[in-house]
């Protein structure tokens, strides 16, 4: 050709080259190595101007991020290619698609340029890849002389491509590397499990750099994974979206322990889109594993991608991404494990002191009481006996002594009172768990504690063929005299106490309460038309030495509450002030697995 | 009169239990553990008519071995229990292996002495008229032969 360029000596480029390489390893993907590389290229080639655009995962646009040469403005910066439309795409954007270096003698005649300098008459352009072999940006020389590029200048270009690949790729491990370290710091620090599940989303979205993510764990019953952290979408939801194991895409996960990887989800039959991170209609890469514990599954951690992107860039999760959210979850598996170990050593040591100590000193105090019980009937004996004229008249002046006695045999009942309700609150969780029929039990309750004669009035109903519970049939007698006992001592007057119990079907528990939505429950409902309880005190009546009566230590509900809490049951408050209160508790039933 | 053997680790309530029992013109012997009280019902002397026995001492479940033992030196010794509120179930194997009834020590608004003897009287009965029951099967064999 007339016009070549004559080419520098391959000594230059070999040099260029080499320092770009060493550079890459050391500087990584700064802005100074991307923007020498770009100036390089110019020089070497002997071009006007280049730039470099990157594809933009979530979108699978090509932006413009760094430029060398003159006549760049904001504006033209700003631009962002759009590899799928064929009009929009320019030579970069087509390069992007076919992944080949491409030289452009002539831009005019050529079907793919779209202008961004009218002067521009020819043009070079290489892409460069990332780990997983896909395109992830292209390098742009171009010229203002017609045909000004050899072939080797392309082969050139396409040295500087890969040494900004190598450096991406480095840079990208590193970030990588430096979230993963930073999440191992952070999980170890954290004790609760909340901000713990927060932190995990945020990081892996970040390291993966996904839109979508999701912690689910197991709850207690180990049958259903409850969301506990998400972005976007479904953040109304933490705490209450679920599925239960073998459930959908997640709870397949959560049942094999096996990770799913999916480039769209909705193709798979398992897929339910109960509760996806993005519309249901959008397609989105869908990758799950499992967080794994010392002896089961704990959870699912689970990201994906939005998909309204063009087809020519593939959003699916890679191979790599799923090493990197493999590890987190390992991370997290250990971290949950801990906490929850922690939290369960810490309590049971707790609760061991404190039974003993309870157990100890009521067992002592019961011992004195008894003893001065004794001497109390010692001394009531010895003021009948009393037959000498002169001691009587000496006792009857003192008539306190009588008086006396009496106070001190209340008080020492009333210490007894006492006494009974703090062995019943220690005791309340100490369970003996029997298959009973709660219906008959609550039967059996009222006939024993609802008084014989009484102005009130008891409406009883119970469903027809409840199934049975295991549970501590003693245990929950007293809760519900205790519930029945309160209930008619708020009617001196008369009144109606109403008593049922029904059965609640999974996942309809009423709003007032948090029900686990996998299992059903029995409630037991004991209304009454009482004053009721007002607004401010519906919490407040559960807790410990609350009362608003004189009888006993004010633990009377507590108690309820805590054997209704042992029973991984429910207790609720919900009756309207001044029309009656009304108590409801929700007892799990066990599932059949 | 009748011997009664009272044990618990509390001297208070062994003192309370011995006054009360003296009362109604009892005598009264007193030990202040379950090895204490075995060891009394060995020591060779008269058997004991009524154990009135703590369940709770060096154990949770000491009075069950105060049973045993008692049983094993007369099996018409009658065997009263005393217990805490809440212990029902131990209170319930000890009805099982036949002691005579059990009390709970803390029952608001309850003289439990006064309980307490009531059941010593029923118990002191039961046992004479199981031995006199005896004595007339023992006759009746003796005629026969």
């Amino acid at each position: 050709m007339p016009d070549e360029t004559p080419l520098p000596a391959p000594a230059d480029f070999l040099t260029v080259a080499n320092c770009l390489l060493s550079l890459s390893l050391t500087q990584h993907a700064s802005r100074d190595f991307l923007h020498e590389t770009l100036q390089d290229a110019v020089r070497l080639t002997g071009g006007k101007r280049a730039f470099l655009a990157r594809v933009v995962q979530e979108t699978g646009e090509l932006a413009v991020v760094e430029t060398a040469g003159e006549g760049w403005t904001e504006e033209i910066e700003r631009i962002r290619l759009q590899p799928h439309n064929e009009t929009q795409r320019g030579i970069t954007g087509y390069v992007a698609i076919t992944g080949k270096p491409y030289l452009c003698p002539d831009v005019r005649v050529d079907p793919h340029y779209v202008q961004f300098f009218a002067e521009v008459r020819s043009e070079i352009a290489a892409p460069f890849f990332d780990a997983e072999g896909r395109v992830s940006g292209v390098l742009h020389v171009d010229s203002e002389a017609l045909n000004h590029f050899r072939r080797e200048h392309l082969d050139w270009l396409t040295t500087f491509a890969n040494a900004i690949a190598a450096a991406l790729a480095f840079e990208e491990y590193r970030s990588r590397e430096r979230l993963l370290v930073q999440i191992g710091r952070d999980l170890a620090a954290t004790s609760e499990i909340k901000p713990l599940a927060r932190r995990v989303v945020e990081v892996a979205a970040e390291a993966l750099r996904c839109e979508g993510c999701s912690l689910f764990l197991l709850d207690e019953t180990r049958e259903t994974l409850v969301l506990q952290a998400t972005r976007g979408y479904l953040l109304a939801d933490v705490g209450t979206a679920f599925y239960k194991l073998g459930e959908g895409l997640t709870g397949t996960v959560g049942l094999t322990g096996q990770t799913i990887r999916l480039d769209d989800p909705r193709d798979d039959p398992r897929w339910l889109g109960r509760y996806p991170e993005f519309s249901r209609d959008e397609r989105s890469a869908f990758l799950a594993v499992p967080i794994l514990g010392r002896e089961r599954t704990l959870g699912v951690l689970r990201v994906s991608r939005p998909r309204a992107t063009p087809a020519w860039f593939r959003a699916r999760f890679t191979e790599s991404d799923e090493r990197v959210l493999t590890t987190i979850a390992g991370q997290v598996g250990i971290a949950v494990d801990n906490i929850r170990n922690f939290n369960r050593v810490v309590r049971s040591e707790r609760m061991a002191a404190w039974g003993e100590l309870s157990a100890k000193s009521a067992h002592m105090i019961g011992n004195r009481t008894f003893a001065i019980k004794g001497d109390l009937n010692e001394l009531k004996y010895l003021l009948a006996q009393c037959t000498d004229p002169q001691a009587l008249a000496h006792l009857n002046m003192n008539q306190e002594v009588g008086a006396l006695v009496e106070s001190i045999e209340r008080g020492v009942y009333r210490l007894e009172d006492i006494l009974r309700e703090f062995r019943d609150f220690v005791m309340a969780t100490q369970l003996t768990l029997r298959p009973t029929d709660i219906a008959a039990l609550v039967q059996e309750t009222v006939s024993e504690t609802f008084p014989k004669r009484s102005p009130v009035k008891l409406v009883a109903a119970y469903a027809p063929g409840l199934p049975a519970l295991r549970c501590d049939g003693e245990k929950l007698k007293r809760a519900f005299a205790e519930l029945i006992e309160n209930a008619v001592s708020f009617m001196p007057e008369g009144g109606t106490l109403t008593v049922g119990v029904v059965q609640v079907a999974p996942g309809e528990g009423p709003a007032f309460v948090r029900l686990s939505p996998s299992r059903a429950y029995l409630q037991i409902t004991f209304a009454d038309s009482g004053p009721g309880v007002p607004a401010e005190l519906k919490e407040k009546i559960f807790t410990p030495f609350f009362s608003s009566r004189v009888k006993g230590m004010g633990l009377g509900l507590s108690i309820v509450k805590g054997i209704v809490d042992a029973h991984h049951g429910k207790i609720r408050e919900t009756g309207e002030p001044g029309q009656g209160a009304q108590f409801r508790i929700f007892l799990p039933i066990e599932s059949e697995n | 009169m009748s011997r009664i053997l009272v044990v618990d680790d509390e001297e208070a309530v062994r003192e309370a239990l011995k006054r009360r029992l003296e009362r109604d013109g009892h005598l009264v012997l007193l030990a202040d553990s379950s090895a204490a009280g075995i060891a009394a019902l060995q020591d060779g002397g008269p058997s004991y008519d009524v154990v009135i026995t703590d369940m709770s001492m060096e154990e949770g479940d000491s009075g069950i071995r105060m049973l045993k033992a008692a049983v094993e030196r007369d099996v018409f010794t009658e065997v009263i229990v005393l217990t805490a509120y809440g212990n029902v179930k131990n209170a319930v194997e000890c009805m099982k292996m036949g002691a005579f009834d059990y009390v709970e020590k803390n029952i608001p608004d309850v003289d439990v002495f006064e309980l307490l003897m009531l059941k010593v009287d029923r118990a002191l009965q039961q046992r004479l008229s199981t031995v006199r029951t005896l004595d007339r099967l023992a006759n009746i064999g003796q005629v026969r032969r």
